[in-house]
């Protein structure tokens, strides 16, 4: 059953003058959750702010039911938390010290620290290299490494902020795998903050589109991504602005869409096109609705926006 | 799929993640956490470290011997000096000299003598050097590997604060308060006829000084530590502020007449000067290079005892501000 993990209502945090996030009010389902914006576009701060490292300037927020202003702690407990810098660590100290000492801040006793430590670094991959000192880590390896510090105290929630930054396409993938199978196999909530849309898209099932510290959109990439206009599309081989130029003269209401012709739906509109085309000679290699990727409908909300400041 | 992520996933299998059901800890305890993980990482780090512990060690044992060697003699040169004077007045000048490079005071005694102070400059020097060595680094280095994020997610910032000075503050006390504690018994055995109810004061007085001293260097190199990602700069800036400061007051004072306000501004010297409110005393001598000053601590004129306390009381203050300040601005 899908409940809500986070719950929040007019979130505002300013830092002086300028804005971080404003009136952010979201109930955020459990499962796999993409927080997705460019840079700076206020989802460190969003992040930042449910974990209490920075205090909000006004609203609330609710995560696993604990409030982030009186209850931090109950919620640090059930939240991981892969932050987004480039953290070099401690370099003459081992991962498995590391992550066990970051399990006791948890408040997880020594022996059991040392186990799930471990338990951790097996699960990302870094088993062998556990008593291995941070200064002969590659960037990679100490990605996975904070992803085990988040692991460690075995919380309900984990968010990944810019998880895949800097990393070489095989570390990316190893990367987004993890993240899919902790939500997958291991039950786990996961937040995926990233500027990457094919990231959001590949390991999240629910996306959080913000910018300028606002929400955008939200809802289910599925729902995001369906084509709501009701338009048929159509790729065609050549002629390309023929056709286009023989829809219009027709009567059809038609706009581009990069290599797509978009046509408004109506009755038998697809046969309509079919005739038209094949009157002045032109090979139709695609028609039908077409499902758009995040990225048009990232690209889209922020034409959207760009139109509304102008 | 690349080989790694199937080999990751043979891990996963083989070491699935078990549920914590236990039960948590409290704060007190992850602060601890920060301490201990702290300590065993600098005692790892740092060869330098280790020599000077050991150097230390092995100068204590040699002001021993010296004492006990030289116990029969001070005996029978001063037939009203007795095995507690002895252990009194060595055991305040050890302890003392861990605050005097280039000063030092002396008491007025009953029969008018002033009392022979030994300066162990030497030994202060090298406490300094060990503490700034391993306090330099507290927070400093935190910034400088961008782990900060990681503890703030877990912790309260004033209770990662809380763990670093209580980092330093175990430090301070294994390093200064023990050896002097230990000290003390190893002078009442050594001595012999030691009248412990009579000497108890002293014991106090050791264990009172060597902590304000720690507090002290505490709120000191963690502010240094605090305001620079560099465990260098912050090092080399602390040493220079205690040690320089130190040596510039001393070289500026003149001879003769009450001692000036500047000697306010050296903490060595206010620390050393707190030592002597500690123990009663209204009159010192001030032993500067350029030559002997008298300060009555009393008689409200020029420096007073809770000048002293207060200038104490800013850079502790002013110490403990700075680290609180720079935390939270670092996390933002």
């Amino acid at each position: 059953m899908e409940t809500e993990i986070i719950v929040t209502d007019s979130l505002t945090k300013f830092y002086g003058k300028i804005r971080g996030i404003e009136d952010i009010s979201v109930k955020i389902p459990s499962g796999g959750v993409g927080f997705l914006g460019p840079n700076a576009a206020g989802k460190t701060t969003l992040i930042r702010t449910l974990l209490g490292i920075i205090r909000p300037t006004r609203g609330s927020a609710q995560v696993l039911g604990y409030d982030i202003r009186h209850e931090i702690n109950e919620v640090r407990d059930r939240i991981g938390y892969v932050p987004e810098f480039n953290t070099s660590f401690i370099p003459d100290t081992t991962a498995m010290s590391f992550v066990a000492f970051c399990g006791r801040m948890n408040g997880l006793s020594y022996p059991e620290s040392k186990q799930r430590a471990s338990d951790s670094l097996f699960y990302v991959g870094l088993g062998e290299e556990r008593y291995r000192k941070f200064d002969t880590f590659s960037l990679g390896m100490k990605q996975k490494v904070k992803l085990a510090v988040a692991l460690v105290h075995d919380p309900e929630i984990i968010i990944c902020d810019e998880p895949t930054n800097g990393l070489d396409p095989s570390g990316r993938v190893q990367m987004l795998e993890l993240i899919r199978n902790l939500q997958i196999d291991e039950g786990k909530n996961v937040i995926l903050s990233s500027h990457l849309l094919r990231d959001v898209e590949k390991t999240t099932d629910y996306a959080l589109v913000i910018s300028e510290g606002e929400i955008l959109a939200k809802g289910n990439i599925r729902e995001l991504t369906a084509n709501k206009r009701s338009t048929v599309s159509v790729k065609v081989k050549s002629k390309y602005n023929d056709l286009l130029e023989a829809l219009e003269v027709n009567g059809l209401n038609v706009w581009t869409d990069g290599a797509f012709i978009e046509v408004e739906k109506t009755p038998a509109v697809e046969k309509e096109i079919f005739i038209i085309a094949n009157r002045i000679g032109v090979d139709i290699r695609y028609l039908g609705s077409r499902s758009r990727s995040l990225e048009d409908v990232f690209v889209s909300l922020f034409k959207e926006q760009e139109v509304q400041i102008h | 799929m690349s080989e790694s992520i199937k080999s990751s996933e043979a891990y996963v299998k083989k070491f699935a993640f078990r549920p914590f059901d236990g039960v948590r800890r409290g704060r007190i305890y992850r602060l601890g956490a920060i301490s201990w993980q702290w300590w065993i990482h600098e005692w790892k780090r740092s060869k330098a470290v280790k020599f000077l512990i050991g150097f230390l060690i092995f100068t204590f044992i040699l002001m021993n011997m010296f004492l006990l060697f030289t116990r029969d003699m001070m005996l029978a040169m001063d037939p009203d000096l007795t095995t507690n004077d002895l252990l009194e007045d060595n055991l305040f000048t050890m302890v003392r000299g861990i605050v005097s490079f280039g000063i030092s005071f002396e008491v007025e005694s009953d029969n008018g003598m002033s009392e022979a102070q030994f300066n162990f400059g030497g030994t202060s020097i090298f406490i300094l050097i060990l503490l700034v060595i391993v306090g330099s680094g507290l927070i400093a280095d935190d910034i400088s590997n961008q782990t900060t994020e990681i503890y703030y997610s877990k912790l309260e910032k004033y209770e990662y604060v809380l763990g670093k000075f209580l980092a330093f503050f175990i430090f301070g006390n294994i390093v200064l308060t023990l050896p002097y504690v230990f000290e003390f018994f190893l002078l009442v055995v050594g001595l012999g006829n030691i009248d412990l109810i009579t000497a108890f004061p002293a014991l106090v007085h050791v264990i009172l000084f060597t902590e304000i001293i720690t507090i002290t260097y505490s709120a000191i190199i963690l502010a240094f530590s605090s305001l620079t990602n560099r465990r260098l700069y912050a090092g080399l800036t602390s040493f220079m502020l205690i040690f320089t400061v130190n040596m510039i007051v001393s070289s500026l004072t003149l001879s003769g007449g009450e001692a000036g306000f500047e000697i306010l501004f050296d903490v060595l010297t206010v620390l050393l000067l707190t030592s002597y409110i500690l123990t009663g005393a209204t009159t010192v001598e001030y032993r500067s290079f350029r030559g002997i000053q008298s300060i009555n601590l009393i008689d409200g004129v020029g420096i007073e005892g809770w000048m002293v306390l207060g200038a104490l009381g800013l850079f502790i203050l002013l110490g403990f501000l700075i680290v609180v300040v720079q935390v939270w601005r670092h996390s933002k």
